[in-house]
């Protein structure tokens, strides 16, 4: 209706005059004719002031219609013109790229699937669009979704892809069709890209050799009904047992306030379950979902939804992760600088986890002038482990995959050693955890060490006095403590309230205050004043992460009288605080897969990053990946270092089969020391990513069209698509010049200017 | 005149009372926790355990005190580096929940002792399972034995003793001591012997309680600034005191 109404007042499509290069095109003796009539503008305008009877509001009236109306003939004798490139018919190339992935089998194209527009536009010869095309351009039509290639026949359209990777399909045209008088690329799709890489090199090629995209996006941009499993955030490794907190987006339209289950199963059985009420429409909600990683091995868990009635898309009511459940003893180093119970109970609690392994170094008693520092070793491997105190080196440092530092003074450490604390953290990548104590932060003279700078608390340089008597502190979880996986201290969500409210007060004698930008407090105790009061925080350095546990005492969570005999609070409290404080530290050799989820036949880059006993990248190794398939058949790759970054080594391998490839890597260093051992898994199935947010991502669409000076068309608004090709500019052209002073609308501005001057003169009493 | 009556009734009870605390102190009659003990801190404080006795003359589990833990805390701060109430120590029951907060005890002369509630069964045997370590010294006699035997089985019913040799960590935790012989005995004749009540019964597991029966390590340690006994087995006692501290402390 609007466009129709434009082209009857200005002659042509809006098109033409964005399109179009608007010029005047008077020739001299024109230009003669405007000046005269520019004078008789002027002539009129001096009239009007000197007319005595036209006086005021009368006079500018007058004079402004006048002027308008010799303006408007000055205008149109000036011969205003639009030139246009046109495409030269039939001379020149439109590709048409059709989105053949299986999102396009969603119902939400006026009521029927997606693949019906292409289906009836462009998929049959005698398509309508198809055919408006053709006479016009020479089109040459491609399929896409994981690959792309020209359509042979309609038969070819399966509508089963099972991912779209636009912008390979993009580069492929472009390189089909380079050389060629191309005017345009239409690109039929949902936009829903699932590639792994990023759109802007395909954009870019396309700039570069002048090839507009005219994008139809197909489908809703907002699905009307639909529960979705947006994300579900897990480590890619665990340790067995561990009770995994993970965070499931969930996403909905048109099912607010239902009540549903989150379940989680593992080989079709139910291993967790979380009932949630679903918020509003496209709110990303998230819920957190807590089991314990089972067996040890590569784990497919499931996390779905129930399908609710009427769903658009029902596939995207479940996602499968790949989590590897590995077995070892993780082993930190507890260094205690005086005798006092905490070290003792909190390996009470963690030797009853078989998967940790916590080596305590107590000193016992400090270094005289005729004796060095006396300490007790409890859980080493062996009796040469720790026989001369706490670490020298960082390789035998770098052992331990976490520190627990008690009430120990900074001064008890070489400036080497201290450094060594921060590397730890820094460059190993190991977690670091600093307990409350008469020697511990400032009142252990920890300010301006190497050590604070890591901390996620700032440490008062100087050496302050403990308080006494200490600080009582009832502690409770943070917002961001309630649903972390090291503060979790009972099994179910809905206990744990009750349960801190039960535990006893700890105690400080430390002055903890200022938390560093960055991190994050998960535990906070209130003291006698009602203060809130630092318990434990933590934030990310470096490759690591280094933690505060302020109280002195948390033994007696253990202990106290009111805590039943069987109470398991501070038990699971450290085990859960020390299965995080390992949780992401690096070994060795550390494997990545980019993707870490594909589809047979997709290749799969392998990253190592390979490092020293003091964690410095080893170069110029011969390290290999052996990848054993699901069958038992195991392929080598190859791996070479990249150059980018020291230590890091890449290769890549395409799966044949479907199920889950264990990769292994190992090799030896350019001297021939073996380099240890990494492992990662790849797991290989049909992809379900089409169906995840599967409404019409028409963001990525227009912005591929205006980058490449195309045009975005919604598909039910194609019917100026031939013509914006037409006057792209690109591909072979001829100009074409279209006049516009005959526009309807400069007759009707005449007129309407005429008869307003007419009729304002009859009402004042002036005609 | 009236007045002077009452002044004079008022001068016998303080006289009575000032006398009956330092009587308390060495022992008394009372088995009371005392309100003069250390307040929790988190630093180490000494606690001697204190049960009933109405038996006359200075109660057993006051035997040594307060000269015992002074002197011991004296030389167990100055040779390691605890961070130890040094002046002032606590007696207490096991009916007492500040009890809790200090996961070591001392008890002298078990062989009177006796668990006079059953609360105080039941919290023996909480404080010792969660983790507290109770230590027994100077009691003798098959008599004296049987009595602590049974005391710990009412908390215990399941418990065994089990004798531990040189070779035990307790006896290394901070000093090496290779054999129990250099133990030196006050008056009892024979030599020492140790037995721990372990978790499950498993001499592999926690020690939760060490009894150092036909021995007397605190009596070296009351009168060891008076030359009473001779240096060297003082610094055994010492020795011997500290290590079973210390593995409470550390184990």
């Amino acid at each position: 209706m609007f466009d129709a109404l434009f082209r009857a007042l200005f002659k042509y499509e809006r098109l033409v005059f964005e399109q179009g290069d608007f010029v005047l095109g008077a020739s001299r003796s024109m230009w003669l004719t405007a000046t005269i009539v520019a004078a008789l503008a002027l002539f009129a305008v001096w009239t009007y002031r000197q007319l005595a009877a036209v006086t005021g509001r009368d006079r500018i009236v007058l004079i402004t219609t006048r002027t308008a109306l010799f303006l408007l003939a000055l205008f149109a004798l000036l011969r205003p013109t639009l030139l246009l490139k046109v495409a030269v018919p039939q001379q020149n190339f439109v590709a048409i790229l059709l989105d053949d992935s299986s999102s396009m089998r969603v119902a939400d194209e006026n009521g029927g699937p997606r693949r019906a527009f292409v289906e009836d536009q462009l998929g049959r010869p005698d398509g309508p669009l198809l055919t408006a095309l053709g006479k016009r351009f020479v089109p040459r039509v491609f399929r896409f979704s994981t690959s792309a290639e020209r359509l042979q026949s309609t038969a070819d359209l399966t509508f089963a892809g099972t991912g779209t990777r636009m912008g390979d399909a993009l580069n492929r045209v472009r390189d089909e069709l380079s050389g060629l008088p191309v005017a345009g690329v239409v690109l039929v799709s949902d936009g829903a890209d699932n590639a792994e890489t990023p759109m802007d090199e395909a954009i870019a090629g396309l700039k570069a050799q002048g090839m507009p995209v005219f994008a139809v996006g197909v489908g809703k941009e907002r699905l009307t009904r639909d529960v979705e499993v947006t994300r579900v955030e897990t480590p890619r490794r665990t340790l067995k047992g561990t009770s995994l907190v993970l965070d499931v987006v969930v996403t909905q339209t048109g099912y607010r306030g239902t009540k549903l289950p989150l379940i989680v199963e593992e080989g079709g059985r139910i291993i967790s379950q979380q009932d949630l009420t679903l918020a509003g429409d496209g709110e990303a909600q998230t819920v957190k979902v807590r089991f314990k990683a089972g067996d040890v091995g590569p784990r497919v868990f499931r996390f779905r939804v129930p399908v609710q009635g009427a769903e658009e898309v029902t596939q995207n009511n479940q996602r499968d992760v790949l989590i590897d459940v590995y077995n070892r003893r993780e082993k930190i180093l507890y260094l205690e600088g005086e005798p006092r119970p905490e070290p003792k109970f909190v390996r009470q609690a963690t030797d009853l986890d078989d998967n940790l392994q916590v080596v305590l170094l107590q000193r016992t008693a400090q270094a005289t002038v005729s004796a060095p520092d006396k300490f007790l070793r409890l859980g080493v491997d062996n009796g040469e482990e720790l026989v001369n105190g706490f670490p020298m080196t960082r390789e035998e440092l770098f052992q331990y995959r976490s520190i627990i530092l008690g009430s120990v003074e900074a001064a008890a450490f070489t400036p080497e050693q201290q450094r060594m604390l921060e590397d730890f953290v820094d460059v190993r990548g190991g977690s670091l955890l600093a307990l409350g104590g008469a020697f511990s932060f400032a009142e252990g003279g920890w300010g301006g060490t190497p050590l604070s700078d890591a901390l996620p608390v700032v440490i008062e340089r100087g050496t302050m006095k403990p308080t006494y008597p200490p600080i009582e502190l009832i502690v409770r979880p943070t917002r961001a403590g309630q649903g972390h996986a090291a503060t979790q201290i009972t099994d179910k969500d809905d206990e744990a309230a009750a349960k801190w409210r039960e535990l006893p007060p700890l105690s400080s004698v430390n002055s903890l205050r200022e938390l560093k930008p960055g991190a994050t407090v998960l535990l906070s105790g209130l003291d006698e004043k009602g203060r809130e009061q630092i318990v434990l925080a933590y934030q990310r350095y470096g490759k690591g992460k280094t933690l505060v546990l302020q109280p002195q005492d948390t033994w007696i969570w253990r202990m106290h009288a009111k805590m039943d005999v069987e109470d398991k609070t501070h038990h699971m409290f450290w085990q859960r605080l020390a299965r995080w404080l390992t949780d992401g530290v690096p070994d060795r050799v550390m494997v990545s897969a980019t993707p870490d989820h594909v589809q047979k036949g997709e290749p799969i880059t392998l990253t190592a990053e390979v490092v020293d006993p003091e964690y410095r990248g080893v170069n110029d190794g011969r390290i290999s990946a052996h990848i054993t398939a699901p069958s038992g058949k195991v392929e080598t790759v190859v791996m070479d270092w990249t150059v980018e970054h020291d230590g890091e080594y890449r290769g890549r391998f395409t799966p044949t089969e479907d199920g889950v490839h264990k990769v292994a890597v190992d090799g030896a260093a350019k001297d021939g020391k073996d380099v240890g051992r990494g492992t990662a898994n790849v797991r290989v199935a049909p992809s379900d990513a089409e169906y995840f947010d599967a409404a019409m991502r028409a963001p990525l669409l227009r912005r591929i069209a205006e980058e490449t000076e195309g045009r975005f068309f919604k598909a039910a608004e194609t019917a100026s698509l031939v013509d914006a090709i037409t006057y792209s500019g690109k591909g072979i052209t001829v100009v074409d010049e279209r006049e516009l002073w005959d526009m309807p609308i400069m007759l009707a501005m005449f007129l309407a200017l005429m008869g307003g001057e007419w009729m304002y003169r009859r009402s004042r009493g002036l005609a | 005149m009236r007045r002077l009556k009452f002044g004079l009734i008022v001068a016998v009870l303080l006289v009575v009372v000032a006398g009956a605390v330092p009587f308390a102190q060495r022992g008394g009659y009372s088995n009371m926790s005392y309100s003069g003990n250390v307040r929790y801190d988190g630093r180490f404080t000494f606690v001697r355990m204190s049960y009933p006795w109405g038996r006359g003359r200075g109660a057993p589990w006051a035997h040594d005190y307060p000269r015992g833990e002074e002197h011991f805390l004296k030389i167990f701060s100055e040779l390691t580096n605890v961070q130890a109430h040094l002046t002032e120590s606590s007696v207490m029951t096991f009916s007492d929940p500040e009890l809790f907060k200090f996961p070591i005890a001392y008890m002298a002369e078990p062989g009177y002792w006796y668990l006079s509630t059953e609360q105080e069964v039941k919290n023996l045997r909480s404080y010792l399972l969660k983790g507290g370590f109770l230590i027994f010294d100077d009691f003798r006699g098959g008599g004296e034995w049987a009595n602590l035997d049974l005391q710990m089985s009412r908390a215990f019913p399941e418990g065994r003793w089990i004798d531990i040799d040189a070779n035990h960590p307790i006896f290394h935790s901070f000093f090496e001591i290779n054999s129990l012989d250099i133990i030196p005995q006050a008056y009892d004749a024979g030599r020492p012997i140790f037995r721990g009540l372990f978790v499950d019964n498993d001499p592999n597991k926690r020690m939760m309680a060490i009894a150092g029966f036909n021995s007397d390590m605190s009596e070296f340690w009351e009168w060891s600034d008076t030359g009473y006994a001779p240096i060297e087995a003082n610094n055994e006692a010492y020795k011997l005191g500290i290590n079973l501290f210390m593995y409470g402390i550390t184990h």
